[in-house]
């Protein structure tokens, strides 16, 4: 049975998206209630799923479906507590974007057909226990990107999506040299006939420790541009200041996410000795993208640019959780992706609410909005308190156990000092934050643009804000949802490296 | 069946008003402050019959009850529940019960606001709600959530009026720049706190109190750690309770309604870094060094803080830096005492009860100080009202338009001068004590400890002269411009709170008489033997001979005394010019005294002459270096834009060709090598 629902889960979008496509000429109005429904699909399979986890998960599905005398790629699908949350955050944050974005005007077929592949794409990333698979959906999600920014996005949408279309393809592919190397060295070393993809098959291998080293590092740098860290992130604000922000939520809550998710699944789990190799290094990168990130955010003037250079930040922080390679951190490094998701997800509708509705993003030619938009303020307030790690709301579970196991490894290694670096952080973004709210949402009613005319946030809008902000409030008081699914996973992984 | 069975009630009741007022509160009579009164009353009639379970003792030391809230690793649990000693009860009945009084003020304070009342009842509800839920938890990470919360609390209240202030623009932008400073300063010490508790999760492997508290795991974590999580959780007491140099941001917060005020210095917010400092005495007494540090700051900053009331001609100013000066001698007290079990502690042998009194004395005080501090601001607030002004020189001979009003601030003033009888004579007269019995010792600790005696006095002496300063320029003397249009007394819902406040601040203080004492202890099995922190019970005739046998009972007298007269010659009287002292105003400690020290400057060169520089030389080098770096191997590679632009102008087919074009390469490519390799 399950087999199918995984199936169902997975495809169901993509047929959303074909028939979207039909939805022409009088027919165009329904594109939205399409996408509704088939978004509306796997959003409920996961339900179920997640309902059924702790009796019958975790679920697999497997298909045998090329295979020749020397090759073998199975169609291979499991969710365990680690994907489930992913699985999870994506169907809800696509059935939410579809929701907010209902009011979409231009060319809503195409655009909402694009949503829904998109789906297919994240949810495969994050089901696939085959590296073929793995990858080929890696790369599925990416196109309707592509078009979503360069169809819908602002005045420099062209660059901005070339930018991140070559950025993140050269990033793929330097990751496939790295999964043709495992696949063929598990095959030499084990003397397979036919050459496997499977997870499974492949992660009881056990590669020679130089091996590991260079794999790890190819794999790393693709999911490291995907996440992004710095420097490989300068694609990332440009994408996003030119996506549409139904992209920007998809793009910030879950595409991101899929490099994190790689290197947990496969670098930490295939390469452990890679991994303690690339320990120093990844803490460095970390600690780097978490302050710069925050520093470049103090200095943006246009809202969006802000929250996303704020991604950077905070994805810096799921880097720093994993590559303690501490149970603690690598949970709390999946914990802060799916905190991170529900956030980001507010932030950027938050951004696009104030640019459709006001006309501009900049910071400077804000203010008093609270006065003219009240309940728009409160959601940006909260967004804000949420990102900044306000305790009792998502985001301080999860950067209070990472920043807890950064200090723990600092103890360990006799440098706890290093603590100081990540708290650091945590006061740069709530400067940035609060002073943006000063500038944009306090003060005196701006009369650098007319806002006379301004409307509050649409039932539509309010309603996908209202429910996320809900879960933000309720994984922040009951964090054991998420993080007892996700921290046998990590505990898993941990165990190789013993306690540290 | 047992009340604190229902104790976890407590926190949930103003937490339903807040949830209520919040969807509902338009609707309801005020904007829903009724609701947020009764929410109030009944949360502190429980916490009251609770506090009466636990302080009669039915559950021996403390009633704890908690149920694991995250299993962050194997054997590590983070838990969420309640931990009730005669400390938690204490803050609770006193929070709730000064919350009520502020909220029934506020009907009649916030009346005319309209819309704004919903807002205004929400958030002082989730204050209260964070405030119980603070003191109430049951380890120091739930206690962290709280406390974080309480903060946020502030920042909206603070910023209140951040947008449509009914003075105008510029008074908007102040108090939105007020609340962010108090975000920001108070999140320095938090942080720090944070960092506390990683260290103490770390040593301990739970943030439990019963497991941190316990002498037996105590003993397995070295000195130095301890040290250190002690220090760092105190940096978040600093920030909290604006001790030195944390302590700027308390008088900004002034740009909030004065109910507020009254709501942050009394009961809420500030009051909690205290709470923190005697709820973590277990650990912080295992090293004299962190109590002297404490002793020190809170020293130092009651005597710098009360400076600046001397000279401030702003009413809520003037509160505020009392608060600040007030909240010193809580922590010198805390300190001083905490010094004494430390020695203890350190070589094994206990100092019984009624030495080591100052966590009875600083407990003591805060709650006197509750009263006395809610009643002035409150009065203050009435004052404001009324006249439509905060500046204490267009004041005067209010006496005769606000009778109530003047009589219950000049309780207040008794109280918190320290004049015989009134609430804050005996607390003040045990927390000078208490840094007397350490000052006696011998050693270099000692001599500080005199200083910090010096210090305290010529505190003692300011605060009767600012207090007495700003009673008479307030209410005594000829009428001042404002005060002519002064409308009468308050209305009698702001009146009451006043009276009742005015009761609790001139009598409080004689519990202490009356065993009172046992309430503000600490049970904790030290080191040794048991023992309790704080005073042993001592009968009032104890507490009458220990006062009144000590010369130093009687200094503090003569100097609030001489506080007193002098302000009554320079303000009252009038024939002692103050300018004479200052040059007019032109003097240099009394423009220092204005600047706040260069307070500000200082905090707003971090951020702006500091920070901001270094943010925009980030953005500088990301957008010209590494984004530079990226367009210019993409440019070289594709051989100039000329290709990009190609790209650029392509349509869907093209990209869809590219990567179809690609996976079928990949295909191709695993087969061909599958076959290569399989051979």
């Amino acid at each position: 049975m399950t087999d199918y629902l995984l199936s169902m889960m997975l495809f169901a979008p993509l047929v959303g998206a074909v028939i979207a496509l039909f939805m022409t000429g009088d027919k165009l109005k329904y594109a939205r209630w399409v996408a509704l429904v088939f978004s509306a699909i796997p959003l409920g399979i996961s339900l179920l799923l997640l309902a059924t986890f702790n009796s019958d998960g975790p679920f697999s599905s497997s298909f045998a479906w090329i295979e020749t005398a020397s090759l073998k790629i199975q169609y291979l699908l499991y969710i365990d507590g680690l994907s489930m949350v992913m699985v999870l955050l994506t169907t809800l944050l696509v059935f939410l974007v579809v929701l907010f974005s209902w009011e979409e005007k231009e060319r809503p077929n195409f655009f909402f057909a694009l949503i829904l592949g998109m789906q297919t794409g994240l949810l495969g990333v994050f089901m696939a226990a085959d590296y073929f698979l793995f990858f080929i959906f890696w790369e599925v999600a990416l196109i309707p990107m592509y078009f979503l920014i360069n169809l819908w996005g602002g005045p420099r949408r062209h660059y901005a999506a070339i930018k991140f279309f070559i950025y993140t393809h050269v990033s793929s592919l330097v990751m496939l040299i790295g999964i043709f190397a495992l696949a063929f060295q598990a095959a030499n070393i084990e003397g397979w006939t036919q050459l496997s993809f499977a997870f499974a098959d492949i992660s009881n291998v056990m590669f020679a420790s130089g091996f590991q080293v260079l794999v790890f590092g190819l794999l790393f740098f693709g999911f490291a541009v995907k996440m992004p860290v710095v420097p490989f992130h300068t694609w990332l604000p440009d994408a996003h200041v030119e996506a549409p922000t139904a992209g920007s939520v998809l793009l910030a809550g879950v595409m991101l996410k899929m490099g994190s998710y790689g290197i947990i699944r496969i670098c930490l789990d295939v390469l452990p000795d890679g991994a303690v190799a690339w320990q120093i290094p990844m803490i460095v990168i970390a600690l780097v993208a978490i302050v710069y990130g925050a520093l470049a955010c103090i200095a943006q003037r246009d809202l969006k640019k802000m929250v996303a250079f704020s991604s950077i930040s905070h994805m810096g922080m799921v880097l720093l959780g994993i590559a303690t390679l501490s149970d603690i951190g690598i949970a709390a490094g999946a914990f802060q992706m799916f905190a991170h998701g529900l956030i980001t997800a507010v932030l950027f509708m938050v951004c696009g609410i104030v640019g459709h509705n006001v006309g501009t993003r900049q910071i400077p030619l804000l203010g008093g909005l609270a006065e003219k938009m009240p309940n728009y303020a409160a959601f940006m307030m909260f967004g804000f308190m949420a990102s900044l790690g306000l305790p009792g709301l998502v985001g301080f579970v999860a950067e209070f156990n990472i920043l807890a196991a950064f200090y723990n490894w600092g103890n360990a290694e006799g440098m706890a000092w290093v603590i100081i670096i990540g708290l650091a952080s945590l006061l740069l973004t709530a400067g940035y934050y609060l002073w943006a709210m000063q500038r944009s949402i306090f003060g005196p009613v701006t009369d650098k643009v007319d806002v006379s005319k301004v409307h509050d946030v649409s039932v539509y809008e309010g309603v996908s804000l209202a429910v996320l902000c809900g879960l933000i409030a309720l994984f922040g008081i009951w964090p054991a949802f998420a993080w007892d699914l996700i921290f046998p996973v990590a505990e898993g992984l941990a165990a190789v490296w013993g306690v540290i | 069946m047992y009340f604190v069975e229902f104790a976890w009630l407590i926190p949930l009741i103003p937490l339903a008003a807040f949830l209520f007022i919040g969807f509902f509160g338009d609707r309801t009579p005020e904007g829903g402050g009724y609701v947020a009164v009764g929410a109030a009353a009944l949360a502190f009639i429980m916490s009251a019959l609770v506090g009466y379970e636990i302080l009669s003792g039915t559950h021996g030391a403390y009633y704890e009850n908690s149920i694991p809230w995250l299993t962050i690793s194997n054997g590590v649990v983070l838990n969420f529940g309640l931990y009730l000693d005669n400390l938690a009860v204490l803050m609770m009945i006193f929070a709730s019960f000064i919350s009520m009084l502020i909220f029934v003020y506020s009907i009649g304070y916030m009346h005319d606001q309209g819309e704004r009342k919903k807002r205004y009842y929400t958030k002082v509800s989730l204050f209260l709600t964070a405030m119980l839920g603070l003191v109430m938890a049951s380890n120091f990470l739930q206690m962290f959530i709280f406390w974080e919360i309480v903060g946020l609390c502030s920042y909206l209240l603070i910023g209140f009026w951040g947008f449509k202030h009914p003075k105008g623009d510029k008074a908007s932008v102040a108090a939105a720049s007020a609340a962010k400073k108090a975000f920001l300063v108070t999140r320095m010490g938090d942080v720090a706190l944070l960092a506390g508790l990683f260290v103490l999760l770390n040593a301990f492997s739970s943030l439990d109190y019963v497991t941190l508290f316990d002498p037996a795991n105590i003993a397995l974590v070295d000195q130095s750690t301890l040290a250190l999580g002690s220090l760092l959780i105190f940096g978040g007491v600093i920030g909290k309770s604006a001790q030195f140099p944390l302590h700027d941001w308390l008088p900004d917060a002034m740009e909030g309604p004065t109910t507020v005020s009254a709501l942050i210095h009394a009961a809420t917010m500030v009051k909690a870094g205290v709470y923190l400092t005697a709820r973590s005495f277990p650990i912080f007494v295992q090293s004299t060094d962190v109590m002297l540090f404490i002793a020190i700051i809170g020293g130092v900053t009651a005597f710098y803080a009360a400076t600046m009331a001397l000279n401030n001609m702003n009413i809520k100013r003037v509160l505020a830096y009392s608060t600040l000066s007030q909240l010193g001698f809580m922590i010198l007290a805390l300190g001083a005492g905490g010094y004494l079990i430390a020695m203890g502690v350190a070589d094994g042998t206990p100092i019984t009860g009624s030495k080591a009194f100052g966590y009875t004395a600083g407990v003591f005080h805060m709650m006197n100080h509750a009263f006395f501090k809610a009643l002035l601001f409150l009065g203050a607030g009435a004052v404001i009202h009324a006249v439509g002004t905060e500046d204490m020189r267009k004041m005067g001979g209010l006496r005769k338009r606000m009778g109530i009003t003047s009589i219950t601030m000049l309780i207040g003033t008794l109280s918190i001068a320290g004049i015989p009888i009134f609430a804050g004579f005996w607390s003040k007269d045990f927390v000078l004590e208490a840094v007397m019995v350490v000052a006696e010792g011998s050693g270099a600790a000692a001599m500080i400890f005199m200083l910090l005696y010096i210090l305290a006095m010529a505190t003692a002496f300011m605060t009767a002269f600012y207090m007495f300063r700003l009673w008479y320029m307030t209410f005594g003397g000829e009428e001042g411009e404002a005060s002519k249009h002064c409308h009468g007394e308050a209305e009698k819902v702001m009146a009451y709170p006043l009276i009742v406040l005015s009761a609790f601040a001139a009598l409080s203080g004689f519990l202490i008489l009356f065993g009172f004492n046992q309430a503000l202890t600490f049970n904790w099995d030290g080191p040794g033997t048991d023992f309790v922190i704080g005073g042993g019970g001592y009968a009032m005739l104890d507490v009458l001979e220990k006062i009144f046998t000590s010369p130093f009972a009687y200094l503090a007298i003569v100097v609030a005394a001489a506080g007193f007269y002098a302000a009554y010659r320079m303000y009252n009287v009038k024939d002692v010019d103050p300018g004479r002292f200052n040059k007019d105003g032109e003097s240099a400690l009394y423009k220092l005294l204005q600047r706040r020290y260069y307070f500000p400057q200082f905090y707003d060169a971090i951020a702006l002459k500091l920070t901001y520089p270094v943010a925009l030389a980030v953005e500088e080098v990301d957008r010209k270096a590494v984004d530079g770096t990226v367009d210019g191997i993409a440019n070289s590679l594709t051989g100039g834009s000329q290709m990009l632009r190609r790209i650029q102008t392509g349509y869907v087919q093209t990209y869809a060709a590219y990567v179809l074009g690609g996976l079928i390469l990949m295909f191709v490519a695993i087969y061909l090598v599958g076959y290569l390799g399989g051979l």
